[in-house]
C-alpha cells in the first residue's frame, strides 16, 4: 500500500525554526503575557505555547519516528484550518518572544507558519486576503490613487526634488492619519532640514504582506522592497527618515533580507533624528504643552528593534509635558492590538487588545497617550472611543513636538 | 569482567551487561537524532527559502543565524553560552524560583553525570591497567579509593538534584495553573527524572546501609544499582530525541541561534 502523503509540509518554515519547536519548555511564560490570549478571554487556542504543541504534533505525525516507520498519520483538515485561525488571532508583538525562557523567535515562527498556510491554500484570514490585490492594483492597502500620497500638502510645506534625507511616510500617515505626515514634513522644515520624499513613487513598505505571510506571492514584498530602494537611491537620500513603526522595522529588518543586500542608506526613527538635534540643541520650543503624557511603545519601534529611549527623550524635552509611565513599557508593554494583521482581519479582537492598553493609560491618570506610529495611534483612539473615554487625548509624539515648535497643524485635512 | 571494582564481589555488575545497555543507548539516542535532524532539515536554508530535505540544512541555517547581526541584543556566543546556557538567566528574569528549580535539577543533574563519567572512567583504566599488568597507577586512581573521594560530592549534588525535583513535583501537584496545563510529554520528564534520582539513593542506601535504602538486604544492591544504571541510560540518552528531554539540546541551539534571544 502506497503510504499517505504527509498533512503539513515545511515550505517557508526554516531549519532553525522546526528546531525550535522542539525547545519549547511549556513553562508558560508567554501565556501570562500574551494580549490577543487575554483580550480573546483566555481562549486556550491562542496560546502561544499551544501553538507551538500543535505544530509540533503536526511535524511529528508527518516526519516524526513513527512517520518514519509506518507512514505519517493524517491531520484532520478542520484542525489545520482551526490552527489557522488561531496564529491569524496574533499581533505579532513580539511579547513571547521577549519572555521565553528558550529564546524562541515566536514572532518570526508565527510569521512562517502563515506562510506556509498561505501557501498550503488555508491562510490568510478574513479581509487580509485584499491586501495583494489592493497594494499590486493601488501601491497602498486602502484603495487610494498613489497620487493622493502628498499631493495634499498645503503649498508652505517644502519638499525637495533631491536630497541626502528622504522622509518614506508610509501609506497610513500620508493617505489616513495625514496630521502626523504634515507635523513631520512642516518640523524639518522649521528647522531647516532639506529633505525630499516618494511621492507617487512610494509603495507600501510590505509590512501587511509579511507580517500576514503573503509576502512569497509573485514575489510582490521583494519586487516592492527593491522598487522603493532604487527610487530612494535615485533621489540621492543617505538617511530616511520614518514616523510610522512598521515601515521603520519592514525598512530595516525586511527588506535587506528581502532583497538579500544591505540597505545603500541608513533607516532612522524620526524621533531618534529629534532627539540628536535636542541634544545637539538645535530645537528652539516655543510652546508648553501642559498635560500630563503616558506613552506607548509602538511593538515595532520597540520590542522588534529596541528603539525605547529616543520618543522618550522628545517628550521629556517637550516643555509642560509630565511623563508618566505606565506599569507595562518597553519590552514589556502590552501591545495596542493593531499589528500583524489583526486591525484589518478581525478587527473585535484589535478592538479588545485597544481597550485594554487604554485602561493601562487611565490608571496612570495621563491627559494624552501618545505613541510614535500612526497604526498605534489609529487602533488606541478606537480603543478609547469603545470605553468611552472621551477626556483621553492620542495623539503621536512627533506632533506633539511640532506643537511645541509653535507649528500649526489645523489645517491638517484629518 | 566486573564492573564496578571497587564494590565487594558480592556487589558487582557485569561490566558486559551494562556496556551493552550503554551501546543500546547511544545507538537510539544516534538514531533519534538523526530522525530530529533529518525533520528539522525539512526547513530551508534562509528566510523564504525552499525547504532544504538535507540533513546538513539544520547546522548550516544555525551558522548563518549566529553569524548575522541582531537588532535587539547582538551578543557574543561566549556571553550566551556562559549566561543563558549555563546561568539560565532568561529563566531567572521570568520567575526566581522558577530558576531555582531548573538551576538545582541542571546542576545537580550534570555533576552527577560528571562524577559518573569520571568513576566510570577509572574503572575502565583499572581495568585496562590490570589486562595489562600494570600496577603503578596513583592511589587515587584504584577504584576503591576513587569511590571514596566521590562519597561526599556524589552526596551534595544529589541532595541538590532531590530539592529541584521537590520543587517541581510540588509545583506539577499543587499549582493550579502549572496543574492544569500540563500534559504527558510534561509528565514523562520529570517521572523520569523522579525514578532515576529515587533508584539512586536507594542503591546507595542499600550498599552503604543508609536510612534510605530502608534496610534492604545487601544482595538487592547489585540488582537496583543495575536498575538505576539501566533506567539512567534508557531516559538520560536513548529517550532524549523522542521527548521533552530533547530541551537539553533544543534550548541552548535555539538561544546560540537566537544570541540569547529578543
Ligand atoms: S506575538 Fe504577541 S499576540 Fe502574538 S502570540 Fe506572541 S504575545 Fe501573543
Ligand atoms: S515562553 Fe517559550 S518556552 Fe515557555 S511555553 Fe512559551 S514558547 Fe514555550
Amino acid at each position: 500500500m502506497a503510504k499517505r502523503k504527509p498533512s503539513v509540509n515545511t515550505e517557508n518554515l526554516t531549519a532553525v525554526q522546526l528546531m525550535e519547536l522542539d525547545s519549547c519548555s511549556r513553562c508558560g511564560e508567554c501565556v501570562n503575557w500574551c494580549p490577543t490570549y487575554d483580550a480573546a478571554g483566555q481562549d486556550p487556542g491562542l496560546a502561544p505555547r499551544d501553538k507551538i504543541l500543535r505544530w509540533r504534533e503536526f511535524m511529528n505525525k508527518s516526519y516524526g519516528l513513527r512517520a518514519r516507520l509506518f507512514g505519517p498519520k493524517e491531520i484532520p483538515e478542520e484542525d489545520i484550518e482551526k490552527f489557522k485561525d488561531d496564529v491569524y488571532k496574533c499581533t505579532t508583538c513580539g511579547m513571547c518572544a521577549t519572555v521565553c525562557e528558550s529564546a524562541i523567535n515566536t514572532v518570526e515562527l508565527w510569521e512562517s507558519m502563515r506562510a506556509n498556510l498561505v501557501k498550503r491554500g488555508n491562510g490568510p484570514f478574513g479581509k487580509q486576503g485584499a491586501f495583494l490585490k489592493l497594494i499590486g492594483q493601488y501601491k497602498n492597502p486602502y484603495m487610494e490613487d498613489n497620487k493622493n500620497r502628498v499631493n495634499w500638502f498645503p503649498k508652505d510645506v517644502k519638499v525637495e526634488d533631491k536630497a541626502e534625507i528622504l522622509y518614506f511616510g508610509g501609506c497610513t500617515a500620508e493617505l489616513k492619519q495625514r496630521k502626523l505626515a504634515l507635523a513631520t514634513a512642516r518640523l524639518l522644515n522649521k528647522l531647516g532640514i532639506k529633505f525630499t520624499m516618494l511621492g507617487e513613487d512610494e509603495i507600501c513598505c510590505g509590512s501587511a504582506l509579511i507580517r500576514t505571510g503573503q509576502y512569497f506571492i509573485n514575489d510582490t514584498a521583494k519586487v516592492n522592497a527593491q522598487k522603493n530602494i532604487d527610487n530612494i537611491k535615485a533621489k540621492g537620500a543617505k538617511t530616511v527618515l520614518y514616523a510610522c513603526a512598521g515601515c521603520y522595522r519592514a525598512s530595516l529588518i525586511d527588506w535587506p533580507r528581502l532583497t538579500g543586500q544591505k540597505l545603500p542608506f541608513k533607516v532612522v526613527h524620526i524621533t531618534q533624528f529629534l532627539q540628536e538635534l535636542i541634544e545637539k540643541g538645535d530645537i528652539k520650543w516655543e510652546k508648553s504643552i501642559d498635560k500630563k503624557v503616558t506613552y506607548h511603545d509602538p511593538c515595532h519601534l520597540g520590542r522588534h528593534v529596541g528603539v525605547f529611549e529616543p520618543p522618550r527623550a522628545v517628550l521629556k524635552a517637550i516643555p509642560g509635558i509630565e511623563l508618566v509611565e505606565m506599569d507595562r513599557i518597553e519590552e514589556n508593554q502590552r501591545c495596542c492590538g493593531a499589528g500583524g494583521g489583526v486591525k484589518a482581519g478581525v478587527p473585535d479582537l484589535a478592538l479588545g487588545v485597544a481597550s485594554t492598553r487604554v485602561e493601562d493609560a487611565l490608571a496612570t491618570k495621563a491627559d494624552l497617550l501618545s505613541s510614535a506610529c500612526p497604526f498605534c495611534k489609529r487602533n488606541l483612539s478606537d480603543g478609547r472611543d469603545a470605553i468611552g473615554a472621551k477626556q483621553l487625548e492620542v495623539e503621536d509624539v512627533v506632533v506633539l513636538a511640532a506643537q511645541a515648535m509653535g507649528i500649526d497643524l489645523s489645517d491638517s485635512p484629518e | 569482567m566486573d564492573y564496578f571494582a571497587g564494590v565487594s564481589d558480592a556487589l558487582r555488575l557485569t561490566f558486559v551487561q551494562v556496556m551493552i545497555m550503554a551501546s543500546l543507548s547511544i545507538g537510539i539516542f544516534i538514531i533519534g537524532m538523526y530522525i530530529n535532524l533529518k525533520k528539522w532539515g525539512m526547513g530551508s536554508t534562509g528566510y523564504g527559502q525552499q525547504p532544504s530535505g538535507s540533513i546538513l540544512a539544520f547546522p548550516t541555517m544555525l551558522a548563518k543565524q549566529m553569524s548575522e547581526h541582531a537588532h535587539v541584543h547582538n551578543q557574543s556566543v561566549l556571553e550566551t553560552f556562559v549566561l543563558d546556557i549555563l546561568f539560565q538567566r532568561r529563566i531567572l528574569r521570568r520567575s526566581p524560583l522558577r530558576w531555582f528549580m531548573h538551576f538545582t535539577i541542571f546542576f545537580g543533574w550534570m555533576a552527577l553525570f560528571v562524577l559518573s563519567l569520571a568513576m566510570f572512567a577509572v574503572e575502565m583504566v583499572h581495568l585496562i591497567s590490570e589486562r595489562l599488568g600494570v600496577h603503578a597507577l596513583p592511589e587515587f586512581l584504584y577504584p576503591e579509593v576513587f569511590r571514596e573521594l566521590l562519597a561526599v560530592p556524589n552526596d551534595i549534588f544529589s541532595y541538590i538534584l532531590l530539592t529541584g525535583i521537590i520543587i517541581a513535583i510540588y509545583r506539577r501537584l499543587f499549582v493550579a495553573k502549572v496543574r492544569e496545563s500540563t500534559i504527558a510529554y510534561d509528565s514523562v520528564l520529570l517521572i523520569g527524572l523522579t525514578v532515576i534520582t529515587i533508584t539512586g539513593f536507594i542503591a546507595d542506601g542499600i550498599r552503604t546501609g543508609r536510612f534510605w535504602g530502608f534496610d534492604m538486604p545487601v544482595e538487592w544492591a547489585p540488582p537496583m544499582a543495575l536498575f538505576h544504571v539501566v533506567i539512567s541510560l534508557l531516559f538520560c540518552i536513548a529517550y532524549i530525541p523522542f521527548s521533552k528531554y530533547i530541551h537539553m539540546i533544543a534550548i541552548p541551539l535555539a538561544l546560540l541561534a537566537n544570541k540569547g534571544g529578543e
